[in-house]
């Protein structure tokens, strides 16, 4: 039986629905991940288990328990924000010990938590400083480490490392990751960073426009999108109606498909000649556009060094495996 | 380069300096003239006294015009304060489309010139069951309207900087109850913008005039008006009562901004 169950669960803003019939079942213990567009209703879907935001109709079980008619404070679940939220008047021992005081649990323990989950994050040493003299990645860590120490039955992220530069969401993301995995704790996190989620998660559900549209581990969702619009925001697949498919592929082709740019192999004695446009170095990565048969495409080559970059104009052989090509609906 | 450079700095503390004369001028002359014995035809005054300031401070007309004026500002400002603070959550956090409605009424208090609005309250107040009229009830009410949007923009300016919907949703979900999140969470948050606009209104309604004259008069004496009736007494009387009255709301907000930025 699943650990947090979402059912039916419906809410709109007036006359624009935000989402409708979402249903998803997630286990103890799992880190899932929402992933989508902004606007695509899945920071409304979190504020709704959360409590922040009320339901049209629908039910969110928790442990079997419905939390739908509870206010946010009775639910027990933390939430971290992209805003990190920590109280500006406040310490960071005041602020991550702030639930404790708002449980009237006793000054000791309070303190013997607040320092056990601070050990947590790596920011013992840091338990008298005001948030304004914290670092941004620092300051999310003190939300993560507030969130904890109430031992919340789910943690919720929102977007927590959107305004964090790249190096420290990268250290943050593998922090969070393995911190939940140390406590076990059922975790929904939310973002529209592809790569966020494929790392971070047990699960990705993907979202548009109020539904989801995908669900599934990283690799699944990765290799096989279910749709174009999937295939369009996971990846950077190359998308070809049926015409232009049927122009790459000299066969007839009935459905719009789509081939991931690293299944596409450059060789001299490849089936389909074509001819190179450009290219992007993406550091490890070369990325090449290409034309072939009047088709543009993208071609991910493993930046080896040894191989000399094909300069703009030249021709060369392109094939590609019957089994990356993927037809989406 | 360098020569520009100074004579620049040299130009601007000038023009500081001399702008900050011409404004102390009055103010000196004032000063010089409640401490002189006399000074009618000569370029400096014949003699230096206190006397005017041991009139004025043993005068108790003038003590209980000063007390009521105090009493009528904080009445004003601490229902400004309980009115205006609640106001703000309730319109930022569930309403904040309400924002813009009340941008437009907080307008209201300075588009409307202050004889305009006396009469208006004179009709309405004046008789009937809400008579208040020569009682400094209706100073209290009218300084709060005065008061209001002073206070609401800045507060709002700073609610605005401390993204009031991600900390009070934090502290519910950590178990706070609306009213906790509020003092606990928020309220420390706005003591700058609350202080501000209160340092402000105070000085700003404790020198009012037209209301407190068309609406009360003599029948509550406020400092202001007490000063326009003496105003046929000697102008000696006169300037020590306005160098009183300045320095006196010099130093309290001095004093009350000292102690707001040490408590930080």
């Amino acid at each position: 039986m699943s650990y947090l169950s979402i059912r039916n669960l419906h809410k709109s803003y007036g006359t624009t629905t935000i989402f409708s019939d979402i249903q998803c079942e997630i286990g103890q213990g799992e880190f899932v991940t929402l992933l989508g567009p902004s606007g695509c209703g899945k920071s409304t879907l979190l504020r709704c288990v959360a409590g922040l935001t009320e339901v049209d109709g629908g039910q969110i079980l928790l442990d079997g328990q419905d939390l739908v008619p509870l206010s946010p404070q009775k639910r027990g679940i933390g939430m971290v924000f992209q805003s990190y939220a920590l109280f500006p008047n406040m310490t960071v021992q005041q602020n991550v010990g702030f639930g404790l005081r708002m449980q009237k649990v006793g000054k000791d323990e309070s303190v013997r938590r607040v320092d056990e989950v601070l050990r947590l994050v790596e920011l013992n040493d840091y338990a008298a400083r005001y948030p304004h003299q914290l670092s941004g990645g620092q300051c999310q860590r003190v939300a993560l480490a507030r969130s904890l120490v109430t031992r919340p039955r789910l943690l919720l992220l929102d977007e927590p490392l959107s305004a964090l530069d790249a190096r420290i969401r990268k250290h943050l993301r593998e922090q969070i990751r393995s911190i939940q995995q140390e406590l076990g704790l059922t975790t929904l996190f939310v973002t529209h960073d592809q790569e966020e989620a494929l790392t971070m998660s047990d699960r990705i559900f993907l979202m548009n426009a109020g539904r989801i549209v995908q669900s599934g581990d990283a690799e699944s969702l990765y290799t096989a999108p279910v749709d174009a619009f999937a295939a369009g925001f996971i990846g950077n697949y190359n998308l070809l109606d049926a015409n232009a498919a049927s122009r790459l592929l000299l066969r007839q082709v009935h459905s719009r498909i789509a081939i991931r740019p690293e299944a596409i192999r450059m060789e001299d004695r490849g089936a389909i000649a074509a001819e190179v446009l450009g290219h992007s170095l993406l550091g490890n990565v070369i990325r090449y556009r290409v034309q072939a048969n009047g088709v543009e495409l993208l071609v991910d080559v493993l930046n080896c060094g040894d191989s000399e970059l094909i300069g703009k104009g030249q021709c060369i052989g392109l094939s590609i495996d019957a089994s990356a090509i993927r037809e989406v609906a | 380069m360098r020569a520009d450079a100074k004579s620049a700095a040299l130009y601007h503390r000038v023009v500081v300096w001399l702008l900050f004369l011409i404004l102390m001028l009055p103010l000196a002359a004032t000063l010089l003239y409640s401490l002189s014995t006399s000074w009618s035809a000569s370029i400096l005054p014949d003699g230096l006294t206190f006397k005017w300031y041991l009139a004025l401070w043993s005068d108790s007309r003038f003590l209980a015009a000063f007390g009521q004026s105090l009493l009528v500002c904080f009445g004003a400002l601490l229902l400004a304060v309980l009115l205006i603070l609640p106001l703000l959550l309730v319109v930022h956090y569930h309403f904040p489309r309400l924002d813009r409605l009340m941008n437009i009424l907080i307008l209201l208090p300075l588009a409307v010139p202050p004889v305009v609005s006396s009469v208006g309250l004179l009709q309405v107040y004046g008789s009937g069951p809400l008579a208040m009229v020569g009682t400094p009830w209706i100073l209290i009410g009218c300084y709060f309207t005065v008061a209001l949007p002073f206070m609401y923009r800045a507060i709002t300016n700073n609610l605005q900087a401390i993204n009031l919907r991600d900390l009070m949703d934090t502290a519910h979900l950590l178990g706070a109850s609306t009213w906790k999140a509020a003092f606990l969470v928020v309220l420390p948050n706005l003591r700058n913008g609350l202080m501000v606009s209160l340092f402000l209104s105070f000085s700003f309604l404790f020198g009012e005039f037209v209301f407190a004259n068309l609406l009360v008069g003599t029948r509550y004496e406020t400092l202001q008006v007490y000063l326009n009736n003496m105003r046929n007494s000697s102008g000696h009387f006169n300037s020590a009562l306005v160098i009183s009255y300045f320095f006196f709301v010099l130093i309290f907000t001095w004093a009350a901004t000292r102690l707001n930025r040490d408590k930080q």
